[in-house]
Formats: structure tokens, C-alpha cells, sequence
């Protein structure tokens, strides 16, 4: 039995589509009050185009309902994403909406809200909304981006959280607004912070660092095409200007193998400065060029280089617990 | 969302609506209003403009202008009117303090109330005037006030001013059914609600409860309309349209006034009625008055309006007429009045003592020749007639004496002169006489038939008291003018005084005039009689005929509740209807596809037109090429690969039959 109803509900919220609220602001119930005030003057002087008057700016006030719901009819949140950011950096949420209606749609307000606040007061459900930011139009039947930024103030995953859409277009008598229920996340890294300096770096066999050795990271000039070269090396570019086949020469990163190691980190007290120091010294070592790797007491990754790499290195600090 | 202030733009118009708003008020409010009025929507134009400095707490030296502004404002308004809650003083406090606000609009918040102010002024015109134009320049007031909404909530980059414009008037135009609908069906409420202040309505030209001479000749300028007459089937002839009015029986020499209270009884007066009888509907236009004009004489008061008739024979309402009434009546004009007996001889008899001695002389000179009362009348308008007495709308002024002025030396004159004076050398002569004021004649608009009666008809008239005979009416000016009684007040005015200067010499013009002006008037008419008379009353009989079996409030809210619902839900089909924007082709190639559907053969989503012909092919070999060539034509016209015609393809489609398998 319950089975069924749930069906029918659902199926009667598809063919409705999103559930749109609207009520009116305070400025709609001062606009109700004039037109009891004007409704009053009218009969008491037995005034018939202050009947007219008044009838008219009601039936105004129930048109600007029609448009104000209009506004937000339809519109749908396509998908989102967002780079990683590093902890106190903002996040971007690319936001996606479209706007399948030959319409504009104006002045719309986005929201979210990351908790969810449980009570027993069901009007607490549309509290709680922050970071709202505006949409000064939707094109008719196209998409429009919005980059949503949201603040952070700790490490580890961020959801977008429930996404309100409000908006009082046109006569700012209505608040009407809608909700997109979404898994959308993003990732905050630690802060790269601390004083300690890099941690020597550890030779492995042979000593590398003396000559540059081929690789294929890094771009480091031209040489003539020598059978056996591979063909995605080749400098097509160069070869039209001249007509010499050359090959593009790239090296791979000098600046040695570095394991970063938890106990390197271990005599700092607070768990987030430790984090924060491990943090800063990828990027340091990233960015010299250092194959490294990190270890940590739950978690080993082995040596590596690129944003690949720095990402699997961050996400590791961003999720540890 | 709130917190920016509103853009320059969106104040620049919110300042010409409200100008607009209370252009109307200029006109009757002293002038100091106005000025402080435009003064303060110049400040604030100045300050977009130009950036000038508001009053706020950064400049506390306009701040205390401002402030003193409005408390000499209130001072002034309290010495002026004595309140502040009368209408005139209420108007004008609004004018005051809406433009003080208007200098002080810094959120969103003062903007709209601001907004709501300039709609609430909206209203207070009607209260002046409720003709065609000022709604027309009301519906634009507030047409530029919904527009300021919407500029509120938008800012110009995302929509400009005219786009705003249109919305708001598109919005308008969508509520205007709404409004109809209300306006019919929503249950009116009998007015006052509470006592009206003393001056909720405004003095009006019309004819007064005592006559001057000169006083009436100041009406003929007016073109007012005083009421309106629609005759059932017949109308009497021009020269018996007498419209009585206030009745004049005591004179001080100069000034002509009614019976004093004291005298009146409740008592009516004794009529017997004769000959034709008129069946007329009156639309009385508000006079600020008790009387209720009627065509000579009603054989009962209306049923509609509680009235009764004074002793010396007024049809007098009980309530003061400030708004347009409605009456039916009947009236004979053949009648006699009092003819046993007349309860104020006395008061018929009474004359200025040591003033009009020549008049006097005069009388005393008939009364030699002739003792009869009817004789003596004759005598009298013999000598209007025969003397050289000119009949005039522009008497010269009466030094002196004015009625041996007018009878010996100027003897140029209009109705109230000759009335005046001939009810003077009667009561000299001992015939019992007064002065009847009312309209005479009338004109009828060929428009839509109602006879029209305006200032300009206004006339009075006497009438002599002979025993067994009751009153009698006698019409001095009909002596001296005929055509004023028998063709109207329009045939004597030069047309200088009927149409506006600028088209005076030409009669063709004149006459065009007339016809604009009688389908002007005709359209007033309707609007009077239709929207401003739409009250409780109106609305009763109106529903009744729409097929309501009973107009209470109850049954009113269920049929205003249903209408509108059905009206918004067909205003949303319209807001939300977006047809699906397929061209004319995509459509013939889904009617093909729809064909194939319903013999089980449902093209896929991924499905292209070649793959789904083919597919169909390999089911109705026999039609295979029909379909190629319906498929190839969609190809072609959709893809723009060739040039095809969609005609072809209706064609083929048209013709088109999957066969049974």
C-alpha cells in the first residue's frame, strides 16, 4: 500500500517537475496593506476608481506571482565541478544551469548550504543557506556558467552541499526559490606552511645529478632526426620553415629523489602544522624538479613527479585522519 | 541582495512618476505646496545628475533644512486648513511628506515605499476627478511606478528601460481582465465607512439657493453637465421643459432667497395632474445641494432617494447629493397647484420697503387701468415685449437700484433680470408672484439620446398665485426672447461662446465641433453611467441580469473565486506555453515515424533517419521505395545537402501507408 502511494507521489512530482516555493517578502505584505488602505479610501468615499485602482494593482500583485514563479521554472543545475584548492583558499565551483525556456531569466541568487540542520522545527529546513551570489541573467535555451565560490576553513572533502536558487524578479513582492539536491565535491588540501627546510635528498645507486640524462618531461631543444627517433618527437613546425628534420629533445627532472617522511615531521605537536609542513615541501619539491615520494603512517606513495603525482601526494595529506 | 541603493536610473524615474502623480493637485493646492513639492524631486534629480549632497548625517546642515522644511510644512498646512485629516489637508501633507521622503531614499526599502506612496497618490486624484483623462494619466502613473519596481530588481545591464517598460505594461495589460473581474463580482460595500471630512467634497458651479442679479449669467459660461434625461418613449416639447429648482420668495432689494425654514411644514402640497404623462430616468450630477430637479411637475417622489416635496412644491432629497444619483420619475406638465389655498400669501406679497420706487410708481400706474391679476401679467409682459427690452447675455452692470436700473435705463437683461423685476411689479401690483430657478430646455446628444442639461440651461422663471387657478406659471423672458424658450439656450449663444475661440468664424467648424463634443459626451455618459456609478446598487440589478438567481456577498465570492481562478490559470497557459520549436519539416518526418511507431516499429533515440529506414525496409521490402525516398527527401531538406522541396515531401507523407504485415 505505501509502496503504491510512494509511486504516485513520485510520479506526480516528475510530471510537476521541481518543487518551486514562493511566498511573498515583506515588502509584498507592506504592498497588501496599501491596497487595503487604498480599498478603504475607495469605499468610504464610494469611489469607484479607487475600486478600479485597487483591483487593479491586486490583480497585479497576482500576475507578478505568475512571473516571479516564472522566473525560476525550468531551470535546472546541469553539473558542477571544482579544482582542488589549498585549506583558506576559495573553492570555484564551475555551476552549470540551463535554461531550456525561449525566456530570460533575471537576477537570480544561488546559495548553499553545507550541513544539514536536523529539528524539529520544520521551518528550519530553508535556513541556513550562505555564500549567495548572483546570477544577473540566464540565456533562453542555453547554459550559463557561474563560478560559485565557497570559502574554506579546514582540509579534507567539501561538498557543494544543497544548492538554493531564489530570485524576486520582477516586482520584488514574491521570494520564490528551489533546491538542487547534489553529490558534487571538491577537495581542500592542507595549507602549505611551515618553517623546517626541505629534507636532504637521498641518492638511490649511481649519482645522477652530474649529467643531464633524456627524458621526456621537459623541453630542452632540437636535434637532427636520427633513424629510430620516435615520430611524435618530431618538430613538424620547424620542418616547414626549413625543410630539416629535427627532433624535439626533452630531459627528465635532476633534482633527485626525495623521500618526504612522516617522522621528518613527527616532533611538530599539532596534527595540521605537521600536514601543512608536508604540504609545503611537495610543492617544493615539485617544483624543483625532484622526483619524490611520501610517507605516511597509513599510506606509502612511491616515487614520482607531475601534477598527477602532486595531486595523489596532496590528497593523501587532505584526507589523512 | 538589499543592501546596494537603488541606481540613479531607477530614482530619475521614480521622480517622474511622481510628478506626474501630483500634476493634477497642483492646480487647487496653494501654490507654496507645489513648490516645496518640485523643489525636493529637483534636489534629488540634482543629485543624480550632478551628484549634489542629500540630507544625511554627513551633511547635518541640510539634514536640519530638510527638517525645518517639514516642520514649517505642517505649521503652514495647520494654519491653512485647520487639520490635518481633512482631504484637501490630507492631500497636501502626502504632497509635503512624500517629497521629503523622496530626499531621503537611500535603500531599498524607502524606494519602495516610496513606490507605494506614489501608487496611494494615485488614489487621491479620484477623489478630485474621475473623468477619462485623469484615469488615462493614472494608468501611465502607475504604469512608470511598476516600472520602477522592476527597476529596482534588475539591474540596467541586464535589462534596459524601455525593455522594463514593456514588461511592466505587458504585466498591466495581464491583470487589466483580472481587474474587470473584480470590479463586477468583488461585493461593494455602501460608503462611508466612517464620517467623511467636511470638505470630501469640493464646492461645484450649479445653481445656487439664492439668485443676484448676475449671478445666473455667470453659469452661462459653465459647459458642465448639471444632469442628464432619458425619456422612456416620448418627450414633451421644447418650451415645456421647465426643470424646477429652489423656489424664491423673500428679497431684500438686491439678493432673492428661499422660504425661511421656520415657515416650511411637512406638509405637501396639493397638486392634481392632467393631461400626458412623461416617463423620464434623471442622472443628477453631484451639486453639493438637497434638490432633486423634475421636469414640471412629478406626480410622485423617486422611489430610489429619499425625498419628499416642500410645502411651496420642491422635490427635495434628505441627504445632501454629493455623489451622482439616479432617478426615475413621472411628471405631467399639465397641473394645478394649490389652487383653494395658498399657505404663504404673505410671504408672496413681500417687497423691500423705500427701495424700486419707480418700479413701484409703475404698478401702481396698471393697477388704474385693470384690477384683474391675469390682465395686469399681460400688461406686464406687453411692456417687456413691446418696450425696447433686449434680451442679453452680457447685461451691463446696474448702478444704483437695480431693478428701476434695469426697467428704465439699461433694459437690457437675461432670464433673472426680467424675472426679478417682473416679480416686483407684480407683488407692487398685488398679485401674489415668485421666482422659480431650474434649467429650461436642454439639448439632446443624437449619440445615444439622452437629453443633456447643462449650467449654461440654467434660467429662472415666476409664477402668480390667482385664486381657484393655484399657481400659474408666467415666463417673462419668453416675452422678450422666444427662441431661448422654445429652441434652447444654444440658438441664442453666438458661437464664440459655444466652441472654443480658435475655430468661432466658421460655421462648418462649429458644427464639427458640436458632433466631437456630443460623441464626447456620449462616451462620458456611459462611463458615468457604467463604471463611476458601479456600486452596490448597480451591481445588484447588473448581476441579476448576468443571471446571478440572488447577488449576495456569498454567492459574489464563489463566482469571483471561480473566474479568477479560471482567468489566472489561462494567464500562466500563455506565460508558460513555449511551443516546441520544431520546423515544419521535422514535423511531416515525425508523422512518419509516428506511423511506423504504431506498427511496432519505434525509431530509437540513436537511431539516425538512413538507420531507421533501413530497418524499416528490411520489414516492408515491398515499400522500400517509398521509404528511401521519404527518407532521402528529409535528408536533403533538413541537412541542407540539396536543394528539395517540402511540398514533395508532404506529399510523399501524406501518401504514405505502411502496409499490414
Amino acid at each position: 500500500m505505501t509502496l503504491v502511494l510512494k509511486q504516485l507521489y513520485q510520479r506526480f512530482n516528475q510530471v510537476r517537475g521541481r518543487r518551486i516555493f514562493i511566498v511573498p517578502t515583506r515588502f509584498g505584505f507592506v504592498y497588501a496593506l496599501f491596497l487595503i488602505l487604498i480599498l478603504l479610501g475607495a469605499i468610504n468615499y464610494s469611489n469607484s476608481l479607487g475600486h478600479v485602482l485597487c483591483f487593479l494593482l491586486g490583480s497585479l500583485g497576482l500576475v507578478a506571482m505568475l512571473h516571479t514563479y516564472r522566473n525560476l521554472a525550468q531551470i535546472e543545475l546541469k553539473h558542477a565541478h571544482a579544482q582542488s584548492v589549498f585549506n583558506g583558499q576559495e573553492i570555484n565551483f564551475n555551476l552549470v544551469f540551463d535554461n531550456p525556456t525561449p525566456r530570460y531569466g533575471y537576477q537570480i541568487e544561488v546559495s548553499s548550504k553545507q550541513d544539514k540542520i536536523r529539528s524539529w522545527n520544520p521551518f528550519k529546513m530553508f535556513k541556513g543557506y550562505e555564500h549567495p551570489q548572483l546570477i544577473k541573467r540566464l540565456e533562453p535555451q542555453q547554459t550559463t556558467q557561474l563560478n560559485y565560490l565557497l570559502p574554506t576553513q579546514r582540509r579534507g572533502e567539501y561538498t557543494l552541499g544543497q544548492l538554493r536558487i531564489a530570485s524576486v524578479f520582477p516586482l520584488g513582492l514574491y521570494s520564490t526559490w528551489t533546491y538542487f539536491k547534489n553529490n558534487y565535491t571538491a577537495l581542500v588540501y592542507p595549507k602549505p606552511e611551515g618553517i623546517l627546510p626541505l629534507p636532504r635528498t637521498t641518492q638511490y645507486g649511481q649519482d645522477l645529478t652530474s649529467k643531464p640524462q633524456k627524458g621526456l618531461d621537459d623541453f630542452s631543444g632540437f636535434n637532427r632526426y636520427r633513424t629510430g627517433d620516435p615520430i611524435h618527437a618530431i618538430a613538424w613546425k620547424s620542418l616547414a620553415k626549413d625543410n630539416v628534420l629535427r627532433t624535439k629533445q626533452f630531459t627528465s627532472p635532476q633534482g633527485g629523489h626525495l623521500m618526504i617522511n612522516w617522522q621528518d615531521v613527527a616532533h611538530i605537536k599539532s596534527l595540521e602544522a605537521r600536514l601543512s609542513q608536508l604540504c609545503q615541501w611537495i610543492l617544493q619539491a615539485e617544483s624543483t624538479n625532484m622526483v619524490y615520494g611520501l610517507t605516511l603512517p597509513n599510506t606509502v606513495i612511491n616515487f614520482g613527479h607531475g601534477d598527477m603525482h602532486r595531486h595523489r601526494c596532496l590528497a593523501a595529506l587532505a584526507r589523512y585522519e | 541582495m538589499n543592501s546596494a541603493s537603488p541606481s540613479n536610473n531607477s530614482l530619475l524615474w521614480l521622480m517622474l512618476g511622481l510628478t506626474l502623480g501630483a500634476l493634477p493637485h497642483f492646480s487647487f493646492q496653494p501654490l507654496w505646496v507645489s513648490i516645496i513639492f518640485l523643489a525636493m524631486i529637483g534636489w534629488r534629480c540634482m543629485n543624480s545628475w550632478r551628484a549634489w549632497p542629500l540630507p544625511t548625517k554627513r551633511f547635518s546642515k541640510l539634514k536640519f533644512l530638510q527638517l525645518s522644511i517639514a516642520a514649517i510644512a505642517t505649521l503652514l498646512l495647520l494654519s491653512s486648513y485647520g487639520n490635518l485629516i481633512g482631504r484637501d489637508a490630507g492631500v497636501a501633507l502626502l504632497t509635503v511628506m512624500l517629497a521629503l521622503k523622496v530626499t531621503e531614499i537611500r535603500s531599498h526599502r524607502d524606494y519602495y515605499l516610496s513606490c507605494f506612496l506614489g501608487y496611494f497618490l494615485v488614489v487621491t486624484n479620484f477623489f478630485y476627478s474621475q473623468s477619462i483623462a485623469t484615469a488615462a494619466l493614472m494608468f501611465i502613473v502607475v504604469t512608470i511606478m511598476t516600472g520602477c519596481l522592476i527597476s529596482l530588481n534588475v539591474p540596467e545591464q541586464s535589462l534596459n528601460s524601455r525593455s522594463k517598460f514593456k514588461l511592466a505594461s505587458q504585466m498591466l495589460l495581464q491583470a487589466i481582465p483580472l481587474m474587470i473581474l473584480l470590479f463586477i463580482f468583488f461585493p461593494r460595500i455602501a460608503g462611508p465607512l466612517w464620517g467623511l471630512p467636511n470638505d470630501a467634497y469640493s464646492a461645484k458651479t450649479g445653481i445656487d439657493d439664492s439668485m443676484t442679479l448676475g449671478k445666473i449669467s455667470q453659469l452661462i459660461a459653465s459647459d458642465e453637465v448639471a444632469f442628464r434625461v432619458k425619456f422612456t418613449d416620448d418627450m414633451p416639447e421644447q418650451s415645456a421643459l421647465y426643470w424646477r429648482g429652489p423656489i424664491l420668495w423673500h428679497t431684500d432689494g438686491r439678493t432673492w432667497t428661499e422660504l425661511e425654514d421656520t415657515l416650511q411644514t411637512s406638509q405637501a402640497p396639493t397638486l392634481t395632474h392632467s393631461g400626458p404623462e412623461y416617463h423620464y430616468t434623471t442622472t443628477l450630477e453631484a451639486h453639493n445641494n438637497k434638490w432633486l430637479f423634475a421636469l414640471d411637475f412629478p406626480t410622485t417622489t423617486p422611489t430610489v432617494i429619499k425625498s419628499h416635496f416642500t410645502q411651496d412644491g420642491q422635490l427635495r432629497s434628505d441627504e445632501t447629493i454629493k455623489q451622482r444619483q439616479q432617478y426615475e420619475l413621472t411628471s405631467t406638465p399639465q397641473f394645478t397647484f394649490n389652487s383653494d389655498d395658498e399657505p404663504y400669501l404673505r410671504q408672496a406679497l413681500q417687497l423691500p420697503d423705500n427701495q424700486h420706487i419707480r418700479t413701484k410708481q409703475l404698478a401702481q400706474q396698471w393697477l388704474k387701468q385693470t384690477q384683474d391679476p391675469l390682465q395686469l401679467v399681460q400688461i406686464a409682459l406687453n411692456h417687456f415685449n413691446q418696450r425696447d427690452f433686449y434680451y442679453t447675455l452680457t447685461p451691463p452692470q446696474l448702478v444704483g437700484d437695480s431693478i428701476d436700473s434695469f426697467l428704465f435705463e439699461s433694459q437690457r437683461g437675461f432670464c433673472e433680470h426680467y424675472a426679478a423685476s417682473f416679480t416686483i411689479l407684480m407683488r407692487a401690483a398685488g398679485v401674489p408672484t415668485r421666482i422659480v430657478t431650474g434649467y429650461q430646455g436642454g439639448e439632446i446628444n443624437p449619440v445615444d439620446q439622452f437629453f443633456v442639461i447643462r449650467q449654461r440651461d440654467a434660467h429662472a422663471w415666476t409664477e402668480v398665485w390667482i385664486k381657484d387657478r393655484g399657481w400659474l406659471r408666467i415666463d417673462p423672458t419668453a416675452a422678450v426672447s422666444k427662441d431661448r424658450i422654445e429652441q434652447g439656450m444654444s440658438t441664442v449663444m453666438p458661437l464664440s461662446m459655444r466652441s472654443p475661440l480658435f475655430i468661432s468664424n466658421s460655421q462648418n467648424l462649429a458644427e464639427l465641433w458640436q458632433k466631437i463634443r456630443n460623441n464626447l459626451d456620449a462616451i462620458d455618459n456611459k462611463w458615468n453611467q457604467w463604471i463611476l456609478a458601479y456600486g452596490p446598487k448597480l451591481q445588484k440589478e447588473f448581476l441579476s441580469k448576468l443571471g446571478m438567481p440572488s447577488p449576495n456577498w456569498q454567492t459574489m465570492a464563489i463566482w469571483l473565486i471561480a473566474s479568477i481562478s479560471f482567468t489566472l490559470l489561462t494567464i500562466s497557459a500563455i506565460l508558460f506555453y513555449h511551443r516546441q520549436q520544431s520546423a515544419p519539416i521535422i514535423k511531416l518526418y515525425k508523422k512518419f515515424c509516428k506511423q511506423a511507431a504504431q506498427r511496432g516499429f519505434k525509431r530509437e533515440n540513436h537511431e539516425g533517419p538512413l538507420d531507421f529506414g533501413q530497418r524499416l525496409k528490411q520489414h516492408y521490402p515491398q515499400q522500400s521505395n517509398e521509404i528511401d525516398q521519404i527518407t532521402q527527401l528529409y535528408i536533403n531538406l533538413h541537412y541542407g545537402k540539396q536543394s528539395a522541396s517540402i511540398e514533395e515531401l508532404r506529399h510523399f507523407i501524406k501518401h504514405f501507408r505502411l502496409q499490414k504485415l
